[in-house]
This record gives structure tokens, C-alpha cells and sequence, in this order.
């Protein structure tokens, strides 16, 4: 049942949102009664809607869809949305509304479904600024407390909030045409670092830290430094009211510039891997940006720095020698998760035709839930032991890098590359849940919170087209609601299935709701 | 269920036969239920998008309305009543009236207050605005075949269209006749939607650089992917002590030896045109030679090669587009011309008469036109042919 506290658990008064320019205060004009009437109405009704968001996002599904009216008999749980009442706790079918509102004079609902107010005076959905804040902050942190995080608009310049008069003096207002859609030109041979630049430019939480003056480019003094050029690139495209192609000339540079060693086998004028591109990059801003020690591969590495805020989780592996029984754990930092598709292709070849395709959860699931069988040495026994091998997630990333390893190097007489095509289909909603430590540990069947903080969603798609040594890569990013294909300079509008229909190589998904 | 032993859910659009069993009813009925919600999820989304649009709108236009009626007063928050059919202004607040979506038709930017182009300008759905109204600069993006969401387009880097004359376009005077940017293809002729390749600088020579070649100029320029660095090391690994006894061991990095093809497979190539490739070519051409073991004296001749391969590059530019106009540089890459080992050019003579011959008769079209193009070309080939060896993973 419903927690739905009688009276409001705070003694506070519940204050409305204070009147901003440009928006109306209430939603509609009932619900401007309704707060006017007086601070209890006021402090009931904000309480019980937050009572309401709880029982619809903490608890099983099944108790907000359970319809049962507090004067009738019938209990219905429907699959569609029922409404819950603001103003008692009744639950009630769509047709039972109207009777309920008649009779109780109850005209506001709330959609079990969404968390939406329903005004029954209007015969609509009302969007009021102080609720709907309640709801977004609820959806997106998993409590009320006011920090912002606003689900759709993050970058919403909020001109009120600092001196007006200051801050439009000192500042120019950016176009309404700058908004981050343009694509890169070739340089020849480069659509592997304009895929993984679109990616970047599109991941909202790097946006967010260049727009923020993360890393101004104008107080930098490291020569042809790439994180500048990413500020510089960030500005270019969110700040200028230019839709020609971008030029990426000084991040060009900066990657012809860079000492990096394991980046050799790249510095060549020829088509190259967008994997080992995007890991440069990562790398190379990690540097200018964080504690200036070297990701070491294979060691649980901490730094606050954006990159690994962004993109950085961590991998546990667990042992278990056969013999002994003892265990090992052991710990490491990820930047993504490459997942092997030729095992999977080959089991799967053999019970189906060819053309097996495979789903991007099955190919998480061979990694991170089955365990495998190696030797180890170990420390109980002294010795060369069998042993099983299991890993999964420990700290999941914000942003949830996936490579699908089409590129396959065949060992033996005839040594060459081939390239697996097998189509792998991924979904836009990823629950990652299943793939944590957490999940190995504990039953998760009944934790929504939890499995609220493990949903990802899908933002970018790089597609390698064409053979193993040549070809070429095209990406998609989306943009709100709005899936945008990229090829070099070209941007078009990509619907759904494009993107879900592309062979994809590299996958980026983010967290839905930051923690 | 709601709809209980119903044949269908919610929607009503997924209906079970009439003499379906049970479980078949509950199947059609939880699917019809499920479609229901989708299409239920996705009118919300839009109405809430809408409805909170226009009831800003309403907010913004009476907002506005308040502050001209109370003109000289610079308080963001004037003191006035004001009401439409939409809103009500008083004491600094906005309060609606009735429902946005009925009451309030357009849709006003909330940042810069104009009005949002409902629909695109072009190609799918496209409906032509209003020619009276300035509109928001947020336009919806136009969706047609061969054009980008903005509907810009680009010159196809086919013939007449090369890069020489885009170079030349930015720097000649458009009005005369007699230079390449004349022609068609060229800026003024085109409509302002079709745009084409733009040049730039190199951070480190500072040279203008179409884009398209930049990659490969800044390979050579900065990065050691050029061929000195590549000679130096493969000078380094001769060196070093690799000597496994393959044949062109010596002076090739190992990675891109097992790519390398067959003496003679390319360099028959009719494909050689400009100074870039030269360039290149002149770094292939040493492991595609065993004769040529490691050079005695690397020092000299990476300068004197170097010299000809930068000449080659700045004449070719001078000749097609007088702009970069070095002049006494095509002094200097005659010099240097003659100077290098006349054996390292005979096998590369093929390509250059051929060039002039088109550049005397045709004109740039044909020269141009093949560099883009070939470009890309060459970019497969040597791909294919170097670096199977590492390949991405």
C-alpha cells in the first residue's frame, strides 16, 4: 500500500516557484485556486503529489496501476494508466474519474504512469512549473532535493538567477541557430576522429564541462593542447551561428603533435580504427585535465578529472580456485567494454544458419555473467590450480562506452584481419543491472531505485561501413528526442530504425538519471 | 485487465477472432493494452513540449505588453493589469487563462522572443514562411534527399570543381573573366545553399591548406609520418640490428612490410599527380626497391629529397592557382629539381608531362577535377596495401 503520509511530513510551508520571466506561474487556473485558497491546500496537495511520485517510482509498479477507489468495491490493476487522486488517496480507473470528481469535488489526478497532473476542469494534462520541478528532480535524482538537474534542457541559460543587468552587459546572447548540429570535414582520411569528435560533441556531459569553462582555452598555456581544441571545437559549435562543416584543424594538430607512444601505429595519413582513436583522445584529455598520472590498463585507477568522471567505471574480476575453494578478487578500471563477438558468432553459426544475429545483451551476458575456466596460480594451494573466473561491473560510468570487436585478427598460416558483420542489435534503453557485482551479491528482482540508477540510454552510434582495411565510418548522435546521422561534413535527420538498423562498432550510452 | 474478457485492450486496435481461447484474448487484450501506452507515452511527451511552449508564449507576449505599457519605468516587473485572451499580467505575475493550446496559436522563442518557423523551408513537409515575418533563427530541419538538414549542399568534387580553383576563388578578383574562378562552379554562380570545401591554416608552416589535404599535409608537415621520419626510422630498426634476413627488411618498418606489394605493382600507376603524392611516392619507392639498401649517407640525401619533394608540391600549386605565388620559390624547385639524383624522378616523369599536357590544353578542369578523387583512390590503395598488417581492431 501507499506510504501516503495523513499530514504533511515537513512543518514547513511549501513555497511555489517564484515567478520567472517568460513563464506563467500556475499551470492553469484551477490549480491557481487551488494553491490560493490557502498555505495548508497548498502544503497538502505539493506533499501528496510527492507521496504520489514515491509510490509510483520507489515501489512495484503494480501498486500505482492497482486501481482502488476508496468508495467502490472493485479492485482493477490495469496495464494502462490509472489516476491517483491529489487530494485523497483513492485510485481510480480513467472512466471512474469523472464520477469521483463529481462526488468529492476532487479535480485533480495524477497519471500512474508518468507522475502527470490531469486537471479535470480543463480536460487536460497541466504542466505547472512548481510540480513538474518536483517531478523532473524526482525522475532524475531519486529524491526532491533541489538540485538541478533539469531532464531536458542542461545548458538553459538561467539569466535570472545572477545580476540581470550584469550579466547581459557582459555577455552576448548565442543564436537560436547555434546548437551544436554541424558536421567535420574529411581532412582526408580522418572520418574515424570525426565520428569519435561527434560522439564527444553530443555526449551532454562533456558539453556541459567545456560550455562551463571546464577547460577555457584562452588560460591554457600547454602548446597545441587538444583539450583546448576541444574547447575551442565545443565553442564553435554551440556558440557560432555556422551550419557549414567544421574544420578540425587544430585538433588535427594537436593529434599530429602528441608524443603519445602507444599511439604510433597511428600516426600515419591512412584510414585508422575509431576505438583506438577514441581511446587516444580519452587518454590525451585525461592528461590536460586530471591528476596527470597515466591510465594504467589493469589497475583500479581514481582521478576526478572529466574523462574519468565521464567515461571511467570499474571491472572486478573474481577467482575461485577449484581446489582450494579461496577467492581472489581483483579490481580494475575500464575505459569501455569491448565485447568479442566471434566466440558468439561461431557458437551460434553452428546451431543456426549464417546469417545468426545476436543481441548486444547476449554479448554482455557471455562477458559479465558467465564465469570461464583458467589456470592460476594459487596462494592457498602454492600451485598451478584450475579455476573459475567471473566478472562483472563494480562502479558502473556515467557514460557506458561498448565496443563491438568486428575486428578480428586471424592467427595461423593465412594471418589476416577480417571483419565480422554480424548484425548485433542493441537496444535505445539499456539496463545494466544484471552486469553488476551488485546484482552477483544480492537479489535485485524487488530494487527499482536501483535499477532506475543502472538504465542507460543510447546517444551515439559509430558504423564502420566497408571492408577491414577500407572503408568508411558515419556515426549517429542524438539530440533530445532527435537522432541526427553524421557523415563528415553532412548532417541529416536519422530516424529510429536507421540508427537501430546500423552494424554498429562503437556504442555510447548515458545514465539516465545522474546520481 | 480493464477490459476483462473483452477481446481487445485499451486501444481496441488488436483484436482477438471471436472464437479465440482465453489466453489468445488475454495475448490480444496485454498487446492492445501495450500499444496503447506507447502511442499514449509519445502524445504526452508532445503535448507537454506544445502546451508548455504556448503557455510561455502567452506568458512572453503579455510580459511584453506590460513592460511597453509602462514605458519610461526600467523595473523588470512593472506594476500594471494587463489582460488578453490568453493571460492576465498583475503585480509581476502571469497568470493564464483557459488552455494555452486553444488560446494561443503561435509559438514565441524563449530566448530571443520571435517567432518559430513551424515548418521547414524545403523539401519534406516544407510550407514557405512568411515573407513579413522575422522568424526565429531555430528552424526545423528540412529533410530532402542530397541536402543536409539545413538544406545546404556541396560542390561534388567532380570535374571543374577542384581544389585549385576553390583556392582561387578566395583570393582573385571574381570579375575576372580570364582566371579559372570565372568558370562554372564557381562562387557567384552558385546558389548560396551549395557550399564548398574551405581551406586551413597549418598550425605549423601557416600555409593555407585545403581541407581535404590537410590530414595528409600535417603528416608530413608535423607529424613523423613523413618521410624523413619514416627514413629515419627505418634507419633506426637497419640499425638496430634487425637483420632477420627478409629481403626489404632493411629500410621498412615492419609493420607495413608484409603490405608492401611487388616492385613494379605501383609504380606503373597512372594515378601520380601532384606534389603530395610525389610526396608519398617517394617514400614507397624505397621498399619497393631491394637494391636499395640502407643509404650511406641518410643525412644529404633526406635534405636534397626533401627540397624536391616540397618544390614539387609548390610548383604544382603556383602553375594551377598563381595564388600561393612563392615566386622565387619556383626558382628554387627548378634548382632543386635538377639537383636531386635524376634516377629517383625518370621513373616518375610519367605522371608530370601528362599533367602539363592537360593543364596546356584543357585547362584546370580535368586536373582538378581528378584530385579529390583520387584521392581517396590512392587512400584505399595504399591502405590496402600497408597497413593490412595492423589493422584496426
Amino acid at each position: 500500500m501507499s506510504a501516503r503520509p495523513a499530514t504533511p511530513a515537513s512543518p514547513k510551508n511549501v513555497k511555489i516557484k517564484s515567478p520567472e520571466p517568460g513563464q506563467p506561474l500556475y499551470g492553469c487556473e484551477h490549480l491557481q485556486r487551488l494553491f490560493n485558497q490557502d498555505q495548508t491546500t497548498t502544503n497538502t496537495s505539493v506533499a501528496h503529489y510527492k507521496a504520489i511520485l514515491r509510490n509510483i517510482l520507489e515501489i512495484s509498479p503494480a501498486n500505482a496501476q492497482t486501481a482502488k477507489s476508496a468508495d467502490g468495491p472493485a479492485i482493477i490493476t490495469s496495464l494502462t494508466s490509472t489516476y491517483m487522486c491529489l487530494q485523497c488517496p483513492s485510485i481510480l480507473t480513467e472512466e471512474d474519474c469523472v464520477k469521483h470528481g463529481s462526488k468529492k469535488s476532487h479535480r485533480f489526478y495524477v497519471d500512474s504512469r508518468s507522475g502527470a497532473l490531469y486537471c479535470q476542469m480543463c480536460d487536460d494534462f497541466v504542466w505547472d512549473p512548481t510540480l513538474e520541478e518536483l517531478r523532473l528532480t524526482k525522475m532524475a535524482t531519486g529524491n526532491f532535493a533541489t538540485r538541478k538537474y533539469k531532464q531536458d534542457d542542461l545548458v538553459a541559460p538561467d539569466p535570472i538567477k545572477d545580476n540581470p543587468s550584469y550579466i547581459s552587459t557582459n555577455t552576448t546572447i548565442v543564436s537560436c541557430k547555434a546548437n551544436g548540429l554541424r558536421g567535420i570535414y574529411n581532412a582526408g582520411a580522418t572520418c574515424y576522429q570525426n565520428v569519435v569528435l561527434q560522439s564527444f560533441l553530443h555526449n551532454p556531459i562533456l558539453r556541459n564541462f567545456y560550455l562551463s569553462e571546464g577547460h577555457p582555452s584562452s588560460s591554457c598555456d600547454i602548446p597545441y593542447c587538444l583539450s583546448c581544441a576541444m574547447d575551442d571545437m565545443f565553442q564553435d559549435f554551440y556558440a557560432v551561428e555556422n551550419t557549414n562543416g567544421y574544420t578540425a584543424a587544430n585538433i588535427l594538430s594537436g593529434f599530429w603533435i602528441s608524443e603519445k607512444k602507444a599511439f604510433e601505429n597511428l600516426v600515419t595519413t591512412k584510414e585508422q580504427d575509431a576505438h583506438e582513436f577514441f581511446q587516444f583522445l580519452a587518454e590525451e584529455l585525461h592528461e590536460r585535465n586530471g591528476d596527470g598520472k597515466k591510465p594504467e590498463i589493469g589497475s583500479e585507477h581514481s582521478c576526478k578529472c572529466i574523462i574519468h568522471q565521464t567515461f571511467y567505471g570499474k571491472l572486478q574480476s573474481t577467482t575461485t580456485c577449484q581446489h582450494c575453494g579461496g577467492v581472489t578478487n581483483q579490481v580494475q578500471s575500464f575505459l569501455d567494454l569491448s565485447l568479442p563477438l566471434e566466440n558468439l558468432a561461431q557458437k551460434k553459426g553452428k546451431k543456426a544458419v549464417k546469417t545468426a544475429s545476436m543481441t548486444l545483451q547476449e554479448c554482455l551476458d557471455e562477458e559479465y555473467i558467465k564465469e570461464d575456466k583458467c589456470e592460476y596460480r594459487c596462494h592457498n594451494c602454492s600451485s598451478m590450480q584450475q579455476a573459475r573466473r567471473q566478472t562483472s561491473i563494480k562502479l558502473l560510468p556515467n557514460v557506458l562506452s561498448i565496443q563491438l570487436k568486428r575486428f578480428e585478427f586471424k592467427q595461423g598460416r593465412n594471418e589476416r584481419a577480417a571483419k565480422i558483420d554480424t548484425p548485433v542489435s542493441f537496444p535505445l534503453q539499456l539496463n545494466m543491472l544484471p552486469y553488476t557485482s551488485r546484482a552477483r551479491t544480492q537479489d535485485t528482482s524487488e530494487s527499482f531505485e536501483l535499477a532506475r540508477s543502472c538504465t542507460y540510454d543510447l546517444f551515439s552510434v559509430v558504423v564502420h561501413v566497408g571492408e577491414i582495411d577500407t572503408g568508411h565510418y558515419v556515426s549517429y548522435c542524438r539530440v533530445r528526442d532527435q537522432w541526427f546521422a553524421f557523415n563528415d561534413h553532412k548532417v541529416e535527420l536519422a530516424s529510429i530504425s536507421d540508427v537501430l538498423g546500423a552494424r554498429a562498432y562503437l556504442l555510447f550510452y548515458i545514465v539516465r538519471y545522474l546520481a | 485487465m480493464s477490459s476483462g474478457a473483452d477481446r481487445t485492450g485499451k486501444a481496441g486496435v488488436i483484436v482477438a477472432p471471436e472464437d479465440a481461447n482465453q489466453m489468445e484474448k488475454l495475448a490480444h487484450s496485454v498487446l492492445d493494452d501495450l500499444l496503447y501506452n506507447i502511442v499514449h507515452d509519445l502524445l504526452l511527451k508532445v503535448h507537454r513540449d506544445e502546451k508548455m511552449a504556448r503557455a510561455n508564449t502567452a506568458a512572453i507576449k503579455i510580459e511584453k505588453m506590460a513592460s511597453d505599457a509602462s514605458e519610461p519605468s526600467l523595473d523588470s516587473r512593472p506594476d500594471v493589469r494587463i489582460e488578453t485572451d490568453a493571460a492576465i499580467y498583475e503585480d509581476g505575475k502571469v497568470l493564464l487563462k483557459g488552455n494555452p493550446l486553444k488560446t494561443t496559436k503561435d509559438i514565441l522563442c524563449p530566448r530571443c522572443h520571435l517567432p518559430r518557423l513551424l515548418h521547414p523551408t524545403d523539401g519534406k513537409n516544407a510550407q514557405k514562411p512568411d515573407p513579413g515575418i522575422i522568424y526565429c533563427k531555430k528552424h526545423p530541419y528540412i529533410e530532402k534527399p542530397g541536402f543536409d538538414i539545413y538544406g545546404q549542399t556541396w560542390v561534388a568534387p567532380g570535374p571543374g570543381r577542384g581544389k585549385k580553383k576553390k583556392d582561387m576563388e578566395k583570393k582573385l578578383d571574381p570579375n575576372d573573366t580570364g582566371s579559372p574562378a570565372a568558370m562554372e562552379g564557381s562562387a557567384k554562380d552558385r546558389p548560396p545553399n551549395v557550399l564548398s570545401f574551405p581551406s586551413a591554416t597549418c598550425s605549423k608552416c601557416k600555409r593555407c591548406i585545403l581541407v581535404t589535404r590537410l590530414n595528409n599535409h600535417m603528416g608530413s608537415c608535423i607529424g613523423n609520418s613523413g618521410r624523413n621520419a619514416s627514413r629515419a626510422a627505418a634507419q633506426k630498426i637497419s640499425n638496430g640490428g634487425s637483420n632477420n634476413g627478409s629481403q626489404n627488411n632493411d629500410n621498412t618498418p615492419p609493420g607495413s612490410q608484409k603490405g608492401t606489394p611487388l616492385p613494379g605493382s605501383r609504380a606503373a600507376s597512372p594515378r601520380k599527380r601532384d606534389g603530395d603524392e610525389f610526396d608519398e611516392d617517394a617514400d614507397e619507392s624505397d621498399p619497393t626497391n631491394p637494391k636499395k639498401k640502407p643509404k650511406p649517407n641518410p643525412l644529404t640525401k633526406k635534405v636534397i629529397l626533401k627540397t624536391k619533394a616540397a618544390a614539387a608540391n609548390k610548383k604544382d600549386k603556383v602553375k594551377a592557382s598563381s595564388m600561393l605565388a612563392v615566386e622565387q620559390k619556383l626558382e628554387d624547385s627548378k634548382e632543386a629539381t635538377v639537383q636531386v639524383a635524376p634516377k629517383k624522378i625518370t621513373p616518375k616523369t610519367g605522371p608530370s608531362p601528362a599533367k602539363k599536357l592537360k593543364l596546356g590544353l584543357g585547362g584546370k578542369p580535368n586536373l582538378s577535377a581528378a584530385a579529390p578523387k583520387k584521392k581517396k583512390d590512392r587512400d584505399l590503395e595504399s591502405e590496402s596495401s600497408e597497413t593490412l598488417s595492423s589493422p584496426p581492431r
